[in-house]
């Protein structure tokens, strides 16, 4: 029984990691912008079937795959960010979010066009063994998972509160008319945050899709939905939010995965997210200022 | 008419209805990325109502109708205090969530000594009411078509009376809306309940017509085509949504060569056009103008 528990819990952390990157990344993006960002789930498969293509063509290795997995989905990111949100930083956010939306759906059709069948395998970065530890069995890519995750978000903690580019950063998502007046180049700051979420998400592709040595046509919408929820639990703006919210998604679908089953698992991460819109709709984090604008539109 | 066109045309009917759903939200504000959800809960009460219940159409449609506005007139209450993309992300949620339900849904009865009604994931069979009862395809996509002129015509006199002006007026601030006394809330919940009875009349009769459903059927990609057909026909009058069925259906799915690369030209156009017309091809400025040229003529 706590065999179990805790078998379930490590598992649920290490896909709680990869998690917990694409939601970092969608974060990054609001956090900066002000906007969702739906089109996140295809540009990461466009980065993860670019690295197919180039496993299947010239059967490159591990580190030739994540290295295409990156770039594939830096330039999809780059091309999100030209089409959806550089021409409309003054419209309403519901505008660049609905073109993100039809951005997404281009971009899964293009990646399933280039390589049309159901699924492809994918180069795995540690054979399957396992390590045994007591009574529990930890998988050795599910460790390089959590070892890779960890660095990742080590690395965008200190460029957000270390570095000068993040610096700017958050000046712009404070007041973005402000940091420009200060000096700061507003334009070249989000295009790089879009940059980075980009290639922070194809890091979490690579890491998913060589766990499950294969990949699907479903990856694009599974991404969306798993960065997305994994986000707004942990509040959408908020990094450690972000991190916390993986990690308590992975945790909760190993678990429900484990009592019921896979479809079950689904539901429960849909109405988890739904729940927690009703109940808490700035999530884990971030509560504060939801609660300000409500107590303000409550005055009026 | 052939067979195909009759086809092509019913189903332009069918998606102008679903895509009205959607439109009826957009005037209040409200980006519903799960309209979806109430086409399949429409779908599968009118599938019920005749197959297995054995009703004739016109109740079974409105059963799937009333079904479909309690259904949305429930998500709207607790959703009601989302704004912005809080809303459209839990109606996203909320419509995937019945998706997986359907897929676990079972209710299976014999009917004339076979076992008929919806079975999980593999849908729901053999809804054969149209052809049982001998209706012709063309007969029916002209019902389809009256019952979309008399809901075009619904939304016409809405936009003529005094309700017209107040639901844009929420859309485009409700907190202003507020101050000048009109009932947001009691707005928003009538707006979403006919939006719910929209959807599922849509699948209501889409079932019929093509008498076969899977739960896949209403997966986001169809969310995302309703929503956008608003989004493209134009915001500014209830025609704007068919112009977009329009010219997804009518003229990127009926051309050929085109139907492989469909989704890419219909993304690509989706994002262009919130670029260059962020209200769509017929929005307010130009529904305006039409319509004042129109009162001229006549």
């Amino acid at each position: 029984m706590w065999v179990d528990l805790f078998q379930n819990t490590i598992e649920g952390m290490a896909n709680g990691s990869a998690y917990a990157l694409m939601a970092l990344g969608f974060t990054l993006m609001f956090g900066v912008v002000g906007k969702l960002n739906l089109a996140y789930g295809a540009v990461l498969m466009v980065g993860v079937y670019a690295g197919v293509y180039v496993h299947l063509e010239w059967q490159a290795g591990w580190a030739a795959s994540a290295v295409a997995v990156v770039l594939g989905a830096v330039v999809a990111g780059i091309y999100v960010e030209r089409t959806c949100f550089a021409p409309m930083r003054h419209g309403a956010a519901i505008t660049s979010m609905v073109a993100s939306f039809a951005i997404w759906m281009q971009l899964e059709e293009a990646a399933t066009l280039a390589l049309p069948r159901h699924s492809y395998p994918f180069p795995s970065l540690v054979e399957g063994t396992v390590i045994h530890l007591g009574p529990l069995l930890l998988r050795r890519d599910h460790l390089v998972m959590l070892a890779v995750a960890l660095v990742v978000m080590a690395a965008l903690e200190w460029l957000v509160r270390g570095s000068r580019f993040g610096l700017g950063l958050r000046a712009i998502a404070e007041n973005p008319r402000a940091a420009g007046f200060v000096g700061r180049n507003v334009e070249r700051t989000l295009f790089f945050a879009f940059v980075l979420a980009s290639a922070v998400g194809g890091v979490a592709g690579w890491l998913v899709a060589s766990a499950d040595q294969h990949v699907s046509a479903m990856f694009g919408m599974w991404a969306t939905f798993k960065g997305l929820i994994a986000a707004m639990l942990g509040g959408l703006g908020s990094l450690r939010g972000a991190v916390a919210g993986g990690l308590l998604l992975g945790v909760v679908e190993a678990h429900a995965l484990w009592l019921a089953g896979p479809q079950i698992r689904d539901l429960c991460a849909y109405l988890l997210l739904f729940l927690l819109l009703i109940l808490r709709p700035g999530g884990l984090s971030g509560q504060a200022r939801i609660q300000r604008d409500a107590a303000a539109y409550g005055r009026l | 008419m052939d067979a195909f066109m009759v086809g092509v045309v019913a189903n332009i009917g069918m998606m102008a209805l679903l895509a009205l759903s959607a439109y009826l939200l957009l005037l209040v504000g409200e980006v519903s990325f799960g309209q979806q959800a109430f086409f399949g809960i429409g779908a599968y009460a009118a599938g019920i109502a005749t197959a297995l219940w054995g009703w004739p159409l016109a109740p079974a449609i409105l059963f799937a109708a009333l079904a479909g506005a309690v259904g949305q007139f429930g998500v709207a209450l607790p959703t009601l205090r989302l704004r912005g993309f809080h809303f459209s992300v839990a109606t996203l949620a909320f419509a995937e969530a019945v998706r997986i339900l359907l897929e676990l849904f079972h209710y299976r009865r014999p009917v004339d000594g076979h076992l008929m009604g919806p079975d999980g994931e593999h849908g729901f069979r053999d809804v054969r009411y149209i052809f049982d009862n001998g209706i012709g395809a063309l007969d029916y996509m002209l019902g389809i078509w009256l019952l979309l002129a008399l809901v075009l015509a619904a939304f016409a006199f809405l936009e003529r009376s005094r309700i017209g002006p107040r639901l844009r007026m929420i859309g485009e601030d409700d907190v202003l809306a507020a101050l000048n006394g009109i009932d947001v809330i009691r707005y928003r919940l009538v707006a979403s309940a006919g939006a719910g009875a929209l959807a599922a009349c849509a699948g209501g009769l889409y079932i019929h017509s093509v008498t076969y459903v899977e739960p896949g059927v209403f997966s986001v990609m169809l969310g995302v085509h309703t929503l956008a057909y608003g989004l493209i026909g134009g915001l500014g009058t209830a025609f704007g949504p068919l112009l977009g069925v329009l010219i997804d259906i009518g003229f990127l799915e009926t051309l050929h060569g085109l139907s492989q690369y469909r989704m890419i030209v219909f993304g690509g156009l989706v994002a262009l056009l919130l670029i260059l017309r962020p209200r769509g091809l017929l929005d307010e400025p130009l529904a305006n103008r039409l319509g004042r040229w129109l009162g001229r003529v006549r």
